[in-house]
């Protein structure tokens, strides 16, 4: 056999590897580019979240479900609560005014969960999410449904001992937990909030799970 | 809202001066509370003009039913509020009463309070000095 017989043949190979590499270049590309250098911290892996029941102040409920087809994130803490839970939920009503220009079902949903449901009824803790922001939903439940939640997130709260009158101080976790539309946690951001760094790193982790935006 | 920031200015000038000042404080203000909430929580500075440690050694206000110093901590990303008895300010320098730090809870307000009220928050000092401080109820932190 001649080498000219053989070009056809060799043709095809090359075509062959320069798609194999192609294709090999794009999935390394899509699966395995360096994630984002952000201020959040970035799970190595997104971890489903566990099965749980709350219900908002609306009286509507609150699971794993409602939490799918969208981007989410997960505040806990209680209304009683003079300096961190203002100050966060402050934040991110800022940080969900910077994402104004995203389509709305790009932004996250914002849900503060009360840890503290003796005091929180569903009024008291309606108005106070909606006094930050008129997209925030509040949300509560007894306290197995809410561990049901929070255990396997890591989330901690325990209360202190009531004063004379019976008020008490509620210690709980500060992060903001980003939960992605497959109900997954993906990152946490971790106070003190900076709404601009958060909303840039909200969005490269967008593109880095390889959301159209 | 601007003439009541300039009073405010000029009753604090006038406490802080009156008999040698020790103490200066600056960036007052509290922030307002969302509806049905009966805890506030005031934030300012404080610098010591003397060259000797001097301490707050209260805090407390006609218009609210108690007034407390407080210090968020955070602890292995869990967040807790811990009294404050004293908060020393060193000889020459300031402290910082900011959210996510020290602060003073206020509880039980007398009326209802809303962004642009003025609150009177009296201050004391290890050295027997006193300040009077007309605090502006604020949406959220100056120049934020």
């Amino acid at each position: 056999m001649k080498f000219r017989d053989l070009l056809p043949y060799l043709g095809l190979l090359v075509l062959a590897l320069a798609v194999g590499v192609l294709a090999g270049y794009l999935t390394f590309n899509s699966r395995h580019q360096p994630p984002p250098r952000t201020d959040a911290l970035l799970l190595h892996d997104p971890k489903p979240l566990p099965d749980f029941t709350l219900a908002d102040t609306s009286g509507k409920t609150l699971d794993k479900d409602r939490l799918k087809g969208r981007w989410n994130l997960l505040y806990f803490g209680y209304t009683h609560c003079p300096d961190a839970c203002p100050t966060t939920l402050a934040s991110l009503d800022k940080f969900i005014r910077l994402l104004g220009k995203l389509p709305a079902d790009k932004r996250p949903q914002v849900y503060f969960i009360s840890v503290d449901p003796q005091r929180d009824d569903d009024k008291l803790l309606g108005d106070y999410a909606l006094y930050f922001n008129p997209g925030f939903v509040a949300a509560t439940g007894s306290l197995d449904a809410l561990k049901a939640l929070t255990e396997p997130l890591d989330v901690q709260f325990s209360y202190d001992k009531p004063d004379a009158k019976g008020d008490y101080a509620v210690n709980h976790s500060t992060a903001v937990i980003l939960v992605d539309p497959e109900a997954d946690e993906t990152a946490l951001f971790v106070p003190p909030l900076d709404p601009r760094r958060m909303a840039a790193d909200y969005v490269n982790i967008l593109k880095y799970y390889g959301e159209p935006i | 809202m601007r003439r009541l920031l300039f009073l405010a200015a000029l009753l604090f000038a006038a406490s802080a001066w009156g008999d040698g000042p020790t103490v200066r404080a600056g960036h007052v203000w509290i922030r307002e509370a969302p509806p049905g909430v009966k805890v506030l929580a005031g934030y300012f500075t404080l610098e010591n003009l003397t060259d000797k440690p001097l301490s707050l050694i209260s805090v407390s206000s006609p218009d609210f039913d108690s007034a407390m110093l407080h210090q968020s901590v955070v602890k292995d990303g869990v967040e807790s509020m811990l009294p404050v008895d004293t908060l020393p300010i060193p000889a020459g320098a300031s402290v910082e009463l900011k959210p996510g730090g020290f602060h003073v809870m206020l509880a039980q307000p007398k009326k209802n309070l809303f962004a642009g009220d003025l609150v009177t928050l009296f201050l004391k000092f290890s050295d027997q000095s006193e300040l009077t401080l007309l605090a502006p109820v604020r949406r959220d932190e100056p120049g934020r």
